[in-house]
């Protein structure tokens, strides 16, 4: 894929160019926008949003990474998304188990080659991981969704964050080490295989 | 352990520091426990969040041309017929309402109100007013003859600082008023038939409107032949 020629076509208003870029980068957007607003229908409509938004805006692009700008369109749609729900607040129409927990979807458990077990310990780690997501303030939460989930490197998350680089370092170190204090409360309920273990990431 | 520390610990596992304070961080991890503790901390998070399944998105988001509210080039004649199918249309209307309202308010003045321009109503009405008339306080009705006179008195004196009435108008405005006060016997201003022709002709043609509308129809139709043309070119392109 030639990102470049794609998006100078796109930006000549060339729709085809635009949606391949889109199916390029679609997932991880929606995954983008799953993390920092925590539900799959309304992360779904964030991205399509972002998408539309990202096409009559194409022309103000002008160079750099294009990752970089997309994801700031998305964190855009989601704070919308955010505000709006801040404003008209609603409750989920998911189905509650007797205890009054949300039952798990059907999506979460979908991947074949997980057996049962696995599926069940990679729902508690991702149930884990996104209630610790979910405490962190709006702005810790973007950047770590960017650097530590999209594998975006610093410089980006300062583009699409349009903060300076100090900050996106300071905001990180803080997020990572409030998301290392709060899963360690959910750390009896993580499988063992998704334990924290100390040392076992180093570079 | 401070803040500061914090950064440089988590900047160094993502190799983000200089290979200066890369090597002063490295000596100091190597006599601070809590220092270590703290990295190790980091690191775990780090490494929890990047073994996070990413789902695959729900549904292709590609766009289509709707969405994006794209609509096909036209021809370059379309906002000539365009506009020229608007004016049409406007002026068609605005015939409509001109042959509407034209003869109506050619009507306006004889009805009494304001009465601007018809001298007669304005006498005639200056008759009714006992005190400015004192003559025409008798009865006309039985002294016809005698009645002439004091609106012939009343139109003299009576101030006309823009028309200027010429004395043939004075008199014939007199013999008007003369005929309405026998017919009433109240002074009353009365339509003056004889004023108005029975069907007053309208300002615009009914040739000009039917040339109008054949013009906004026939532009409409065409701007919707060249639009559906463009439509399905562009589905052809597709």
């Amino acid at each position: 894929m030639n990102e470049q020629a794609l998006i100078l076509d796109a930006q000549k208003g060339n729709l085809e160019a635009f949606n391949t870029l889109i199916l390029h980068y679609q997932d991880g957007v929606y995954n983008t926008a799953l993390r920092i607003l925590g539900d799959e229908d309304q992360a779904a409509d964030a991205a399509q949003e972002a998408f539309i938004s990202a096409f009559k805006s194409i022309a103000s692009f002008r160079g750099g990474s294009f990752k970089a700008w997309l994801m700031r369109t998305v964190t855009n749609a989601c704070y919308d998304e955010l505000r709006r729900q801040k404003r008209r607040p609603t409750t989920p129409l998911e189905p509650d188990t007797d205890d009054g927990e949300e039952m798990d979807s059907p999506h979460w458990l979908a991947d074949p080659n997980m057996t049962p077990d696995q599926k069940a310990e990679a729902d508690e780690l991702e149930h884990a991981i996104q209630h610790c997501l979910n405490n962190l303030p709006l702005e810790f939460k973007t950047v770590v969704i960017m650097a530590d989930i999209q594998g975006m490197d610093y410089t980006e998350v300062a583009t699409s964050v349009r903060v300076p680089l100090g900050t996106i370092k300071s905001r990180l170190a803080r997020a990572r080490l409030r998301l290392r204090e709060c899963l360690q409360g959910f750390e009896e309920l993580l499988p063992a295989t998704f334990r924290l273990e100390e040392g076992s990431n180093a570079q | 352990m401070n803040r500061r520390d914090i950064e440089l610990l988590s900047a160094y596992l993502d190799g983000q520091l200089k290979p200066s304070d890369s090597a002063r961080l490295e000596s100091r991890l190597k006599s601070d426990p809590e220092l270590v503790a703290v990295m190790d901390d980091l690191r775990a998070a780090r490494g929890l969040l990047r073994r996070l399944p990413q789902r695959r998105a729900p549904r292709n988001f590609t766009l289509t041309r709707k969405m994006v509210g794209q609509n096909p080039p036209m021809p370059r004649a379309y906002p000539f017929f365009r506009f020229a199918t608007t004016l049409a249309t406007l002026l068609l209307f605005f015939t409509f309402g001109l042959n509407f309202l034209a003869p109506q308010l050619a009507a306006v003045p004889e009805i009494g109100f304001g009465g601007g321009g018809d001298p007669a109503s304005v006498d005639l009405y200056s008759q009714s007013q006992p005190a400015e008339a004192p003559g025409a306080a008798e009865p006309p009705a039985t002294e016809a003859p005698a009645a002439t006179e004091p609106p012939a008195v009343a139109l003299e004196s009576a101030p006309q600082p823009t028309l200027m009435p010429t004395m043939g108008d004075i008199a014939r405005t007199a013999v008007t008023a003369t005929e309405k006060l026998d017919a009433t016997g109240n002074a009353v201003a009365q339509r003056d038939e004889s004023q108005v022709p029975s069907e007053a002709p309208v300002p615009v043609s009914i040739g000009w409107q039917i040339a109008l509308a054949g013009i906004a129809l026939l532009g409409a139709l065409l701007m919707l032949l060249m639009r559906q043309t463009a439509f399905q070119r562009w589905r052809q392109k597709e």
